[in-house]
């Protein structure tokens, strides 16, 4: 299972829609994954440690460096699917780079 | 002729009306949903949740109001300070506002508003943020509360809707700067968090003239961020907001951890019963968005989202961490507030809307910051009474709890308007010389800061376009210069 890390401001709205939409769409295209939502100031390196990829809005600043690779999700938000495949693209690019399963 | 249609309308629903609230939004969820194309499956599904969120949202509010009510109100008696208002965050009242169905009235008036001004070259932003159509809506619903009026209710809901479409592309550069975006990226957001920028404008501009040499003392906010560790969360805050209630309101140390980890629960459980509530509307939002964007192919568009993709600044968590216990103290000696902050005391109401004016500068943000607090603790006081009530039409208060008792939101986004609509609302209702006076000259008063600002914002825009093209020339000063 490739566990990916999903965050935004409130860790509610765009982080869960991030989460469904990585989950939905990675599953049809092959992978097991789990993403998980939460609230990006709540961030910790410990916690960013158990996932594999890391799925922000926008890169943060946490005050520390992000060990594992990043993706960023943003265009997932503007609901138009044509914008949202190069995320799905380069998501997968990074499983395949990583040797993630 | 609009109360004419309403009143029709509640003829042939109120079969659908006595239901309650979560099977009529339900119903009324799904058909629109189904009108504007989406599959049967998706939209029933977004429906039951919808409902289900509504449901579970009051059970949360059941159990924080329960387990406060008696230590809130041994808290006034020793203490004498009237703060009996709950503070249950943005959550319950976005569940309690999706519970009316005005809301889904208002949000059409809000995509009709956003395609005209789209078909009309207003604007360049589509906006595909739905959810947050419960911000705008909230105010018609204030102005419908005192007054009964929804022509005016929705007259001041487009007021507002226009105001945030321009809004919205006048903060675009500000955005690609902070974010190191592209050119290309269309993010921007339509959030009535950003509303309060004119005020915060203001104070922005008197630091310049005055205090812009402070800026220097900037610290770096992703290093406090991290000292902060978990204090900043959800739980964390209800545990020792619970304990602080309860130590003030002399309660047994049993009573006192018995608070804290209810406190803890019920925000934990608000933005996980919130979330289903997201997930509910993500139907309709789909929906609305294929049905907006098919109709300007191939146009160069903004797309307006929430709010959260400017999280990525740590000066927006650190100055809300910063801002917290102010406003905790704030709320004991602040005269006109009633509400204890808990769930909302991290106010990301406020710090956004900062964030973007200010730069990211983080003393302007943090002072700045404490003048605008009073604005949020006043507007969540006056609106306890109608967020309360609404929350019992919908269902989601208990009826139990003494009427003493209400709920609302220490930092809920909007604070200015949400006042103005209540002038409005009032002025209608009771209309004389000095109502409204009150409430045209708010309304004018908040027109003339808009434009002024829209001014300051282009005058910004010219300078970032004039930094990322050398060749552009311009005859405008830089910032910091009178």
């Amino acid at each position: 299972m490739i566990k990916i890390l999903a965050a935004c401001g409130a860790g509610v709205n765009s982080s869960h829609q991030i989460k469904d939409s990585i989950e939905t769409e990675m599953t049809n295209r092959g992978y097991s994954v789990q993403a998980d939502a939460v609230v990006v100031k709540d961030i910790t390196e410990e916690m960013m440690s158990k996932y594999d990829i890391f799925t922000p809005i926008s890169i943060p600043d946490l005050g520390f460096t992000i060990p594992i690779p990043v993706v960023e999700a943003g265009p997932i938000l503007y609901r138009i699917p044509v914008m949202a495949i190069p995320v799905f693209d380069a998501l997968e690019k990074t499983i395949k780079d990583n040797n993630l399963k | 002729m609009l109360d004419g249609i309403v009143k029709f309308a509640n003829t042939i629903f109120q079969p659908l009306i006595n239901l309650g609230s979560a099977p009529m939004m339900l119903i009324l969820l799904t058909l629109f949903a189904l009108v504007l194309g989406v599959k049967f499956s998706k939209a029933l599904e977004g429906g039951i949740k919808l409902a289900v969120a509504l449901t579970g949202m009051g059970m949360v509010i059941n159990i924080l109001t329960s387990a406060f009510s008696k230590s809130l109100q041994a808290f006034v008696a020793n203490t004498g300070i009237e703060l009996s208002i709950t503070d249950v965050g943005w959550a319950p009242l976005a569940t309690i506002t999706w519970g009316s169905p005005y809301t889904l009235f208002f949000l059409m008036i809000l995509v009709i508003i956003n395609m005209v001004m789209l078909g009309l070259n207003k604007t360049n932003t589509l906006d595909v943020d739905i959810f947050n159509f419960w911000h705008p809506a909230l105010l018609g619903i204030i102005i419908l509360y005192f007054s009964n009026n929804l022509f005016v209710a929705t007259l001041f809901v487009v007021f507002i809707g226009v105001l945030k479409f321009i809004n919205s592309d006048l903060m675009k550069p500000t955005i690609n700067d902070l974010l190191s975006y592209p050119e290309e990226n269309p993010t921007t957001t339509t959030h009535l968090n950003f509303m309060l920028n004119p005020i915060i404008m203001l104070f922005d501009t008197v630091f310049d003239k005055f205090f812009y040499k402070l800026d220097k003392y900037d610290f770096n906010a992703a290093e406090l961020n991290k000292k902060i560790g978990f204090w900043g969360s959800k739980f964390a805050i209800g545990a020792y907001l619970g304990v602080f209630v309860g130590l003030l309101g002399q309660q047994s140390v049993t009573d006192i951890f018995a608070l804290a980890f209810t406190g803890a629960v019920s925000l934990e459980l608000f933005s996980f019963v919130g979330s289903w509530f997201i997930s509910a509307v993500e139907p309709l939002s789909q929906g609305i968005t294929n049905f907006m964007a098919k109709r300007f192919p191939g146009r160069k568009l903004f797309i307006g989202i929430d709010w959260p993709f400017l999280g990525a600044r740590a000066e927006m968590w650190a100055t809300a961490n910063i801002l917290a216990p102010i406003l905790l103290i704030m709320s004991l000696f602040l005269p006109g507030n009633s509400i204890l902050p808990l769930a909302g005391i991290i106010a990301i109401g406020l710090t956004p809307a900062l964030l973007i004016v200010c730069r990211g500068k983080m003393i302007r943000m943090v002072v700045i910051g404490v003048f605008m607090l009073p604005l949020f603790l006043w507007s969540g006081t006056m609106i306890a009474p109608l967020v309360t009530d609404t929350a019992q039409s919908v269902g989601a208060f208990p009826t139990s709890l003494d009427s003493s008792q209400m709920i609302s939101h220490s930092t809920k986004e909007g604070p200015v308007e949400g006042m103005i609509a209540i002038l409005i609302g009032k002025g209608i209702n009771n209309p004389n010389i000095k109502s409204i006076t009150f409430a045209i000259g708010a309304l004018t008063l908040y027109l003339i800061l808009f434009i002024w600002y829209a001014g300051k914002m282009k005058v910004r825009n010219k300078i970032y376009l004039e930094e990322n093209d050398p060749n552009f020339s311009s005859d405008v000063p830089a910032e910091g210069t009178l």
